[in-house]
């Protein structure tokens, strides 16, 4: 072996140092470039909302307002009560809680004991019916509308709130049940022989020893179904119209449907409305996902 | 009173045939061990007797009344599992007690049972911790108590000791002996580890492949092994087998190893025999590594052989020596006094009062 020079040592140690010191740099530039092309869009909605039109034909995109008016918020969420068939989002948005709550916890209930009957109680041709079930999972939307408005028809709730909890907890349920199979799969069947063995039923293993476990796999199923059904728009406009239309139809109604000057204050912030619930599920929810995830862990 | 009798039980997954007609008795008290390799049907065994698994043939009978079809929760037993099987949501409290809520046991009754039993077992200090905030000894703890509060007339275990690390092993392991001496109750205990069965049981039942190939106490397993499999599987290290022919040489009887000539005779006048093999069969010689050792005047039936290391191990309080034994590689425990020097010869003697003789065709014992 080379007996190396000390001197060499000491200038490699530095040059390496430098590459290190460029490289961070170089990946933060990267990075920083990047947030600002996906922030980039945000910025321009925010800024725009927050303006008066007269500032939005005088300025450009990127300008900031003058003064922080919210005007157009608040006619994007309760209209401007004069005009007769102005569209604004307020009603809509209800529509669109009462369409997603039901419709996400009975698809997240649901798709948890079906998880917990596919794992923990096999049975014959369990598998088949979980392949099935995966099969559900690639079926396109467009593919179910003809069908589902029939049944929708026939079951008379066609155009309504109920309807579209129907529809989005079938469709979801796939999806929901995949997930907890996952999740169940991982769960050591012991625990449940256990549970059996002291006496706990098939109702009471899943209320009292699975569930309390399940907060990570909900948390994710209800942020996936949640984002899923609040940003529909092909079923809500499908199977719902006027009243009854949740709120990324109405959204698009209103965008599209204004008959004088296009208002893009307006509509940014409506626009921004109808997104907050899912950045709120996210924020929320994303806390308790990542304390999920390191607590109640089964082996150490 | 607790027995347990198991008859021609059979079940099959799928088209494999996992258990074939087990026969088993069990009288109360006893401390039963399944042992086996992996997959040789002995967790499927106790699990159908806990009434987790179907029976698809025979009868389980405890305290004698047929249980093939009665719930897990109703055949008076308790379980402890390898995983420990714990409530994760559960305190260790309501972990111990969520079976004695389940039977709507008294709520003076579930805290006197409480308090017994976790003091019993050292978790009282624990009672309010979930078991992610235990080790691994404390959720073993955990997982007794669990079975001990509903005072079951059988225990099963199915590996408990198995995620534990060495030390703590042989800890549990003597606290579950000293559990068997105080409560006396019926235990049934499968392990793959034959040091475990042979401290534990008061019977062993060798398992393999979905029979029971022996079923006898540590020692009678040990000493006599009624096939090759069950002599080849318990021991560490394994016992010596050396193939050869048996020849009746007028009025002694002896063993000849393969490939040696005439002059190379192992008596076995002492050895005997459950059925007298006929001249020539092809049989198996075995002896356990102990038994290669000093001279021993002690010993009546004993013979002189020069053997010379080929590998020696020192474990401790004894060597492992292996020798070469006529073409065969065989394993001599000696003391660690002897000294031992590769390629060196050392006089030894072979005790064969303590052989094991197998027909090569059966693998059984003859």
């Amino acid at each position: 072996m080379q007996v190396a020079d000390p001197k060499q040592l000491v200038a490699l140690e530095r040059s390496a140092a430098r590459k290190r010191t460029f490289y961070r740099w170089l990946l933060f530039l990267i990075l920083g470039l990047f947030g600002i092309y996906y922030l980039a869009p945000l910025y321009v909605m925010i800024v725009t909302s927050l303006k008066s039109m007269e500032e939005i034909r005088q300025g450009n995109l990127m300008t900031l307002p003058g003064d922080i008016r919210f005007d157009a918020w608040k006619t994007a969420w309760s209209g401007r009560g004069y005009a007769a068939g102005d569209v604004f989002l307020r009603p809509f948005f209800w529509n669109s809680i009462k369409m997603v709550v039901p419709a996400v916890a009975i698809s997240t209930f649901f798709g948890a004991l079906n998880g917990y009957a596919l794992t923990k109680w096999r049975f014959k041709g369990d598998n088949l019916l979980f392949l099935l079930f995966l099969f559900g999972c690639f079926i396109p939307y467009q593919a179910i509308l003809l069908p589902m408005a029939r049944t929708l028809g026939i079951m008379g709730i066609s155009n309504s709130i109920v309807g579209l909890v129907l529809v989005h907890t079938v469709y979801g349920l796939s999806f929901t049940t995949m997930f907890f199979r996952n999740y169940y799969i991982s769960i050591p069947d012991e625990m449940i022989k256990a549970a059996r063995i002291d006496g706990a039923g098939f109702f009471k293993i899943f209320f009292k020893v699975l569930l309390p476990i399940s907060s990570p796999i909900i948390v994710v199923t209800v942020i996936w179904q949640f984002t899923g059904i609040w940003n529909d728009f092909l079923f809500g406009s499908s199977f719902s119209f006027g009243e009854a239309a949740p709120i990324q139809v109405a959204l698009n109604n209103m965008v599209l449907t204004s008959t004088s000057v296009k208002e893009y204050n307006v509509d940014m912030a409506a626009a921004f409305i109808a997104g907050i619930p899912t950045l709120l599920v996210y924020v929320l929810a994303g806390k308790y996902f990542i304390r999920g995830l390191t607590a109640g862990s089964v082996k150490g | 009173m607790a027995t347990l009798k198991v008859s021609d039980l059979t079940k099959n997954f799928g088209s494999t045939q996992v258990l074939k007609q087990i026969n088993l008795d069990v009288s109360d008290g006893e401390f039963i061990v399944l042992l086996g390799p992996s997959g040789c049907g002995k967790s499927t065994l106790l699990n159908m007797i806990a009434g987790l698994e179907s029976v698809d043939e025979g009868e389980i009978l405890i305290d004698d009344f047929v249980v093939n079809r009665v719930e897990p929760k109703d055949r008076n037993i308790a379980m402890v599992f390898q995983s420990y099987a714990l409530y994760p949501a559960m305190t260790v409290r309501d972990n111990v007690i969520f079976g004695l809520k389940q039977r709507k046991v008294s709520k003076e009754q579930i805290e006197k049972s409480l308090k017994h039993f976790s003091k019993m077992l050292q978790i009282d200090h624990l009672l309010e911790r979930k078991p992610a905030q235990l080790s691994g000894g404390q959720r073993q703890r955990v997982a007794m108590g669990r079975a001990l509060v509903r005072e079951p007339h059988i225990f099963l275990f199915d590996e408990p000791l198995s995620n534990l690390d060495a030390k703590l092993r042989i800890e549990m392991r003597h606290e579950i002996n000293k559990l068997h001496e105080k409560l006396g109750t019926t235990m049934i205990y499968v392990t793959h580890d034959q040091v475990e069965a042979m401290s534990l049981a008061t019977r062993i039942a060798v398992m393999n492949e979905g029979i029971i190939q022996q079923i006898g106490t540590p020692q009678e397993i040990y000493d006599k092994p009624n096939s090759v499999f069950v002599a080849d599987f318990i021991g560490s290290p394994a016992i010596n087998l050396i193939n050869g022919t048996f020849s009746k040489n007028g009025a002694e009887p002896c063993f000849i190893p393969e490939q040696q000539k005439d002059d190379v005779k192992i008596s076995l006048s002492d050895y005997s025999f459950d059925s007298e093999p006929k001249d020539g069969q092809q049989i198996i010689f075995g002896f356990r590594p102990e038994h290669i050792n000093l001279p021993d005047v002690t010993l009546k039936s004993q013979l002189p052989v020069q053997l010379k290391p080929a590998l020696i191990e020192l474990t401790g309080y004894e060597k492992e020596v292996t020798f070469e034994f006529y073409g065969n590689e065989v394993t001599g425990r000696l003391p660690r006094h002897i000294e031992t020097e590769l390629g060196k010869p050392i006089s030894l003697n072979l005790d064969l009062s303590e052989i094991s003789i197998f027909d090569r065709e059966s693998t059984m014992r003859i």
